[in-house]
């Protein structure tokens, strides 16, 4: 059940259009900027096929149900084959590549990038190595900020409970260090809709402004990692502008690939996604942009190149010697991804349903619920497992997790959720399971039977903390 | 040269598994350099073989195979297993005071923060002062800016002669450097950043000496930034007696882009900043660790080479001061220092005919010499050659009793051959011969 293939034309895509050229003076219509094309191989005609997929992929473990695509991302041979070639391109004339081929090669990454994301101009978008490196360049902006006393004692920034573990602690570490207040947005979960996301938001909002505090930044996540649900952002940004909150930060590490990233339609201030989760890049590379803006110029690199103070773009560009090969096959990419109808947008309108279904097939096989609507999630979903597996802790997740990996040959991520206070016999336990274009219907019901037999096995997860 | 004949004689102890690797095999092993190019500039991007490049991909294929238990099962042990080796390579405690950064940028800006987060201990005193030499390497120049300046601390740059001739020379200066440092802040000096090896223009620095001096003056700490050492000099992190330590392992060290390591000799977690956390908030885990896995690989291949590492370094070493030397009399200049104060690195005078007196000209010889000679080295413009000291410059003179105002800096790796070094001697005997100024050569082409 991969991304289906047709053999034809006719695909009523016909506005969009690939800029390669660099240009990105265009002015902008009030709809939605025409996204990148489709069929740039003028030699064929015909989409890839089921078997050159699996092509791509033949480098995957064939003996293992892959459906954990969100955490690790995948990159198929021809990226892999492109970037071996910038790898032997700089090994073969380290100053020549340094000197005539490296910016170029970087600012045609990144002009393809402000053209998938909408973003006005290239100057906004800067490569880094993952959203982690530009949670840390925009908190270090905020530490500055207190330090300086731009910022007051006690303003305060906000947060979602779910943000990722390396995100909270860059804000401890830079925010509540340097004497700033830090607001949790408590989630439900499973959540109904997005209407609850947005009810607690705006109580946090309330707090964090409680004493004349002023909100400096908001940090959200466009899809959680751990649950995983789709935030409404666009919602979000805009009650963060209604009640006075500084700057937006949105971390959409599942960002390109997954959801719609549209700079102009989130409106966010900064937004950081990765590209090698879901759109196909080898490890690293994450695009970070920045809304030009005065604020722009106080944005650094962590690591101080020679190119210190030549705007972060330019800074990120070079930070020591280093492999950038990952940072520029994104035109082999964008390749890669219009050999498939639709190209980027056909692919994770297809990961959608196929997650979906996948998900209702195994609540319903399990007896158990999704974890959010299907609205409310992309290209992953939570799904509840049989509470009789007794997952009653972390542990129990990463061991249940070890389990399904050891013994069937199945790689997904399972979640542990608290109980609440009196809830007895609910579902502690969700896998995470992700679709992407490698992945089949049969890996799902890998998944299913396993689970199913662990449950008519007796199993539980205290079995295994032994 | 005798290089051919000492690599294929008989193994010693170190290579009693295999014999020796022999000419052939090691242009195999490099055969994807560029066959055109007399490289002469392993000091800037350094050199990866291919048996070693086969190491890494493999990590990145396994890596893609199936991440997760990669990175559960592999990623783990493979660290430390690089982390054990650099740890007795460079004589650490313990396997703990070593980390794997990117590069030695990163180590720098690392050190940097983390010094600038640091609680004032004199409560009189509004700034803290950090000591760097004034041929430190421009990136951490900035660094100083970005984090030291901008937390209102105040720099301060000591100046080493060049051409030099001795270690005193060196230390006196360094004395001197101090002494203007602690004038400035009631005696208090913060952080002293001391090259081990410099990279413009290079010498092999006393840094024991050094070290020992900035305990003796009360530095609190202090920061080696060995960029070009392992590979190239003997390192004994305990005897250097340094607070932290870095150097590249893909300059010199065989491995692929890009990969450090980092010694701190006591754990800081207490401390606002700690060095180990900044690093996990700068890189997260979401990366390709594959280039830090390969050092296993490396000393396999080291290994090949009669005294191994030691033997490599040691060859490099004599045959870049032979090489220079014949450049030096060739074109009847000097070179920048003695023998004992260079490693597999070497400064080498030019001829004053080529007029060289800006950066910019300097930029524009390095371009032609790759583009119309096929040869790749870097060219240093000494500013120190414009003082005008009423006709007594102290600046070097050549045979020509002009001012030599710029050096080469010739690298000499495992796959050079003497042409490496005559083609330049020939191509700069050229541009003399021809009367060419570097004012007048052109940057068409020069695609910068």
């Amino acid at each position: 059940m991969a991304s289906s293939p047709h053999n034809g034309h006719g695909h009523g895509h016909d506005q969009n259009h690939l800029e390669l050229n660099g240009d990105t003076t265009k002015a902008h219509p009030a709809s939605k900027k025409p996204r990148l094309s489709l069929s740039l191989s003028s030699s064929s005609s015909s989409f890839i096929t089921e078997s050159e997929i699996r092509s791509e992929f033949s480098h995957h473990d064939p003996g293992i149900a892959r459906i954990n695509n969100g955490s690790f991302g995948c990159c198929p041979s021809s990226v892999i084959e492109a970037q071996r070639e910038w790898q032997m391109r700089f090994l073969a004339q380290p100053d020549a590549f340094y000197l005539n081929e490296l910016k170029k090669g970087i600012l045609q990454s990144r002009t393809i990038i402000t053209d998938l994301i909408n973003a006005d101009h290239v100057d906004e978008v800067s490569i880094v190595d993952n959203a982690t490196t530009a949670a840390a360049i925009v908190l270090q902006q905020m530490a500055w900020g207190f330090t300086d006393g731009k910022f007051h004692r006690g303003d305060a920034v906000l947060m979602l409970h779910y943000a990722y573990g390396s995100v909270k602690k860059s804000i401890e570490a830079y925010v509540t260090r340097a004497g700033g207040h830090v607001i949790e947005v408590p989630l439900p979960f499973p959540v109904k809709s997005g209407e609850e996301i947005i009810t607690e938001f705006k109580k946090a909002l309330e707090r964090g402004k409680a004493n004349g505090r002023r909100i400096r930044l908001a940090v959200i996540d466009h899809v959680t990692s751990m649950p995983c649900v789709v935030i409404p952002v666009k919602e979000l940004v805009k009650i963060c502008r209604e009640e006075g909150v500084e700057q937006v930060f949105i971390d959409a590490a599942h960002g390109i690939g997954c959801t719609d990233v549209d700079m102009e339609e989130i409106g966010a201030d900064y937004y950081a996604s990765n590209l090698h989760k879901w759109f196909f890049c080898p490890p690293s590379i994450a695009l970070l942009y920045c809304r030009k803006s005065s604020k722009l110029s106080d944005l650094h690199h962590p690591v101080v190149s020679h190119e210190y103070g030549n705007g972060l773009a330019i800074e990120s560009a070079w930070i020591g010697t280093r492999d950038y090969s990952p940072q520029l096959v994104v035109p082999s990419v964008v390749e890669f991804v219009n050999r498939f109808e639709g190209g980027i947008e056909g692919i994770k309108k297809r990961n959608h349903e196929q997650v979906v279904k996948m998900g209702k097939m195994l609540a319903k096989a399990w007896e158990t619920n999704l974890g959010c609507p299907p609205e409310m999630c992309a290209s992953m979903i939570m799904i509840g497992l049989p509470a009789c597996l007794g997952i009653s802790c972390e542990k129990d997740t990463t061991n249940l997790r070890t389990h399904l990996r050891e013994k069937f040959g199945v790689e997904v991520p399972i979640y542990y959720r608290i109980p609440k206070n009196g809830e007895t016999g609910s579902i502690t336990g969700y896998a995470r399971i992700s679709h992407q274009v490698y992945n089949k219907e049969d890996d799902y019901v890998k998944l299913r039977n396993a689970v199913n037999k662990l449950v008519s096995d007796g199993f539980t997860c205290t079995l295994l903390s032994q | 040269m005798e290089m051919d004949e000492e690599r294929t004689r008989s193994p010693t102890n170190t290579n009693n598994k295999n014999r020796i690797i022999s000419w052939p095999e090691i242009q195999q092993e490099f055969s994807h350099h560029q066959p055109s190019i007399a490289r002469l500039n392993n000091g800037s991007f350094g050199c990866c073989p291919s048996s070693v490049l086969a190491a890494h991909h493999s990590f990145q294929l396994r890596f893609l195979r199936h991440p997760d238990a990669f990175h559960l099962h592999v990623l783990p042990s493979a660290l430390l297993r690089s982390r054990t080796i650099l740890a007795r390579l460079i004589n650490a405690d313990h396997v703990d005071q070593i980390s794997l950064i990117d590069n030695a940028t990163t180590a720098a800006a690392l050190v940097l923060q983390h010094i600038s987060r640091l609680p004032r201990n004199d409560a009189a005193s509004a700034s803290f002062v950090v000591v760097v030499l004034d041929c430190a390497f421009q990136a951490v120049k900035k660094s100083l800016h970005a984090y030291v300046a901008r937390a209102g601390g105040s720099v301060v740059e000591i100046h080493l002669p060049f051409p030099v001739r001795s270690h005193r020379q060196i230390i006196a200066e360094f004395r001197k450097g101090l002494e203007r440092a602690k004038s400035l802040n009631g005696g208090k000096i913060r952080l002293a950043i001391i090259d081990h090896i410099t990279s413009m223009p290079s010498v092999l620095i006393p840094v024991r000496e050094l070290v020992e001096i900035c305990r003796e003056e009360g530095v609190e700490q202090v920061f080696v930034d060995a960029a070009h050492a392992l590979g190239t000099v003997p390192i004994d992190v305990k005897e250097i007696g340094a607070d932290f330590y870095v150097s590249n392992l893909h300059k010199w060290f065989f491995c692929p882009p890009s990969v450090a390591v980092l010694y701190c000799r006591e754990s800081n977690n207490n401390v606002p900043m700690p060095i180990e956390s900044s690093l996990f908030l700068w890189t997260g885990t979401s990366r390709d660790y594959s280039a830090q896995l390969v050092v296993p690989a490396v000393m396999e291949f080291v290994n090949r080479f009669e005294g191994g590492i030691e033997g490599i370094m040691k060859r490099n070493h004599d045959n870049v001061v032979e090489m220079g030397k014949m450049l030096a009399n060739s074109w009847g200049t000097i070179l920048g220092s003695p023998p004992h104060m260079c490693a597999s690195m070497i400064m080498v005078g030019l001829p004053s005919r080529l007029c060289i007196t800006t950066d910019d000209h300097a930029s524009r010889l390095r371009t032609h010499l790759r583009e119309c000679f096929g040869v790749e080295v870097p060219i240093y413009y000494d500013p120190a050659t414009a003082r005008d000291d009423d006709g007594e410059s102290r600046a070097a003179r050549d045979e020509d009793g002009g001012v030599i105002t710029a050096y080469a800096r010739i690298s000499h790796q495992i796959y050079n051959t003497v042409d490496d070094y005559h083609k330049f001697r020939d191509a700069i005997n050229q541009l003399v011969k021809d009367g060419k100024f570097c004012k007048m050569l052109s940057t068409e082409g020069a695609k910068v």
